[in-house]
């Protein structure tokens, strides 16, 4: 995380080094966090071991434990993304979750439109709107942030919940979108043309997964590689010297918020084309949250965000397992989350993440 | 509309906005020291289990409310901890701790209650007879639960203390301008750390009131985001203790509302107003209801060697 000098022909390897380095910190808090979780199992009279035990195997035991791991990094490590590119921007997104339920409804949208084109590119166009709803969604806090100063946190939180009511009333009777004489709020089903493909037979791993993967390791090279990386976290690291340089700090911020808007809305069209098939109400469970905590954990970096997804998935996917062997329910998965992203806080590994802050707010003092 | 039903829905609009009213009262002190606490969410929910708990087991509301002070005010330890001696961001903490709150409060549902969902003792209603057949008022003001009470009192306390004793001048103070207080000699410290404490602790007694008045149990994640709407207020009513319970109190009537709607039915979907404290804010934030008079030093670490 330290401002590295874009040295040219180092650029990658800076990144790599850059991965190594904030390793430490999550495996430390998420190892702090197990052990403390053992603790609470204990304290449930169950053997921490055993308990850890069913948990991996459900998560990487058997094909179908892999896949279900699979299908809950997905929206997780998309999500991610979202917070993970603002946050390298010296911008706090806390707005994933209203971004995905604005992205699911256009992909949704998009995707029960019967179109008179081939499938892969009914899928592609569903994709992208996806994209542009959580991009659209992030517009207004956006705007208000670069060019009001407003509090993007604040903002993006009350839309959250806005998005949570919007789409509740889309799913409802009179509007369009609602499924008729459904007994629970939901959209109808997503045409088999713009589903996205399922990766393996009999199991409901879809290609959403991939799609977070390979957006990871682009996201990686782009923030290492590119010019768009480099200004993007030197407006996170300075805005005045980005300033200086010659950056449209304003416009930059605007333009980074509304891709982490898009990056959020893609979690909630993978949702909605791979996985449920269906806009439903309030679908969106902790994703979101998830995402912010994932991103604060590895300190916003892309590669780190697919392992600590991957991680996140896995003890969602092995909870299900630890509940049938040992009893123990599946918000042990929150908790130890929360412990992980508590510890790594705590031992100060985070605290880098807060040096631009004082940045940022001279920034915002001399545009009022 | 008639007198009887607007009578009834004023009455649920108060009700309704006891445990956000509570909560404010503790946010506006953690906010005018310069903390963000978004942990109060969480720190509601842990006091709605705590009061559940304690209420199951003794059978006395009384204990059960105390154990909710406690519950939430130890989150609320962690969060000041981490946010006032550690200087680390107050977002991540506050977001870190909401989400252990739900892991734990969920756990420990399971745990309390493995089967059936049982109910609790509630929060009395102490009104007299002959006052509570008062038209209007009566139902309004008298013939609520005693938290409910508290809820309308504490305002106005806290507004007193805030603004005219050496407490309140002193929290103001560290949230405005730290440095001005360390060089008169005074601690930065503890009104910082005392206030966010105490923020929990508030927190903790308005998840007890949504908990125990009426309801008497305990669903996971049953604030749902209720906290927020706290913090909504903050920004709406300007961070002065008795225009944020006022804002409190409308969205309690605007929620009210909204639930007459769902059974009733009108042109306008009910979901609206469930938005409407959210939009209110972001029009408030983006100074279209007046200035926004934002604590100054709000979110910021405090650093004893700047100048």
């Amino acid at each position: 995380m330290r401002a590295y000098v874009n040295e040219r022909g180092r650029i990658g390897l800076s990144g790599l080094r850059e991965l190594v380095l904030s390793g430490t910190g999550p495996i430390l808090g998420v190892g702090l966090a197990l052990v403390v979780s053992a603790g609470l199992i204990l304290a449930r009279g169950v053997n921490p071991l055993v308990a850890y035990a069913a948990m991996l195997e459900g998560a990487f035991g058997s094909v179908a434990a892999l896949a279900n791991t699979g299908v809950r990094a997905a929206p997780i490590i998309l999500s991610g993304f979202a917070v993970g590119l603002g946050y390298k921007a010296g911008l706090w997104n806390i707005g994933g979750t209203g971004q995905i339920y604005l992205g699911a409804t256009t992909a949704t949208i998009v995707g029960i439109i019967p179109l008179p084109v081939p499938a892969w590119i009914h899928l592609l166009i569903a994709v992208m709107a996806g994209f542009v709803g959580g991009a659209l969604w992030m517009f207004v806090p956006a705007y208000l942030c670069a060019y009001r100063g407003v509090n993007l946190v604040c903002t993006t939180l009350m839309l959250d919940y806005v998005a949570g009511f919007f789409v509740s009333w889309l799913l409802h009777e009179p509007s369009p979108l609602a499924e008729k004489g459904a007994t629970f709020p939901m959209s109808p089903l997503i045409l088999p043309s713009a589903r996205l493909p399922i990766l393996m037979e009999g199991t409901s791993l879809h290609a959403g997964f991939v799609l977070a993967v390979v957006l990871g390791v682009v996201l990686h090279f782009v923030l290492h590689s590119t010019t768009f990386g480099f200004r993007t976290r030197m407006v996170g690291k300075s805005p005045e010297a980005a300033r200086y340089a010659g950056i449209d700090v304003v416009r930059w911020i605007l333009l980074v918020l509304l891709i982490c808007g898009g990056l959020a809305g893609l979690a909630g069209a993978g949702e909605v084309l791979g996985l449920k098939l269906r806009l439903f109400d309030y679908f969106e469970g902790f994703v979101g949250f998830e995402g912010l905590a994932l991103a604060i954990l590895v300190e916003g970096n892309p590669l780190g965000m697919i392992l600590a997804g991957i991680f996140f998935g896995s003890l969602k996917a092995g909870a299900g397992k630890m509940q049938i062997v040992t009893g123990i329910g599946t918000p042990m998965a929150l908790v130890i989350e929360a412990l992980a992203v508590l510890f790594v806080v705590a031992i100060g590994f985070g605290q880098r993440g807060g040096v631009a802050q004082p940045a940022r707010k001279k920034m915002r003092g001399e545009k009022r | 509309m008639d007198l009887s039903t607007l009578t009834n829905w004023l009455q649920a609009g108060v009700r309704l906005a006891a445990p956000l009213v509570l909560t404010s009262i503790g946010s506006v002190y953690n906010e005018r020291v310069g903390i963000i606490n978004i942990s109060i969410e969480g720190s509601m929910l842990v006091g709605a289990l705590a009061a559940v708990a304690g209420t199951l087991i003794t059978g006395n509301v009384v204990i059960g409310t105390i154990c909710a002070l406690a519950a939430g005010g130890l989150l609320a330890v962690v969060h000041a901890y981490l946010t006032v001696a550690r200087n680390t961001s107050h977002l991540v903490s506050g977001l870190a701790l909401n989400f252990l709150a739900l892991g734990a409060t969920n756990m420990g549902f399971a745990l309390l209650f493995p089967t059936e969902r049982a109910r609790v003792a509630t929060y009395p209603v102490l009104g007299p007879p002959e006052l509570r057949s008062v038209p209007f008022f009566g139902p309004v003001v008298f013939n609520q639960a005693v938290i409910v009470w508290i809820a309308l009192i504490l305002p106005f306390v806290s507004s007193w203390v805030l603004y005219r004793t050496s407490w309140g001048l002193n929290i103001r103070a560290v949230g405005e301008d730290p440095h001005a207080v360390a060089s008169a000699g005074l601690s930065v410290f503890w009104p910082k750390f005392v206030a966010v404490v105490f923020s929990g602790v508030c927190a903790g007694l308005g998840g007890s009131a949504l908990a125990l008045t009426d309801l008497g149990y305990f669903a996971p994640n049953m604030t749902g985001g209720r906290a927020f709407v706290v913090l909504a207020a903050n920004v709406v009513g300007k961070w002065n203790p008795i225009m944020v319970a006022a804002s409190c109190l409308l969205y309690g009537a605007a929620d009210a509302l909204q639930l007459r709607i769902q059974t009733f039915g009108s042109p306008i979907p009910y979901q609206f107003f469930l938005m409407l404290p959210y939009l209110v804010t972001v029009a408030a934030l983006a100074g279209f209801v007046g200035r926004v008079a934002v604590p100054k030093t709000l979110g910021e670490p405090y650093d004893p060697e700047a100048i």
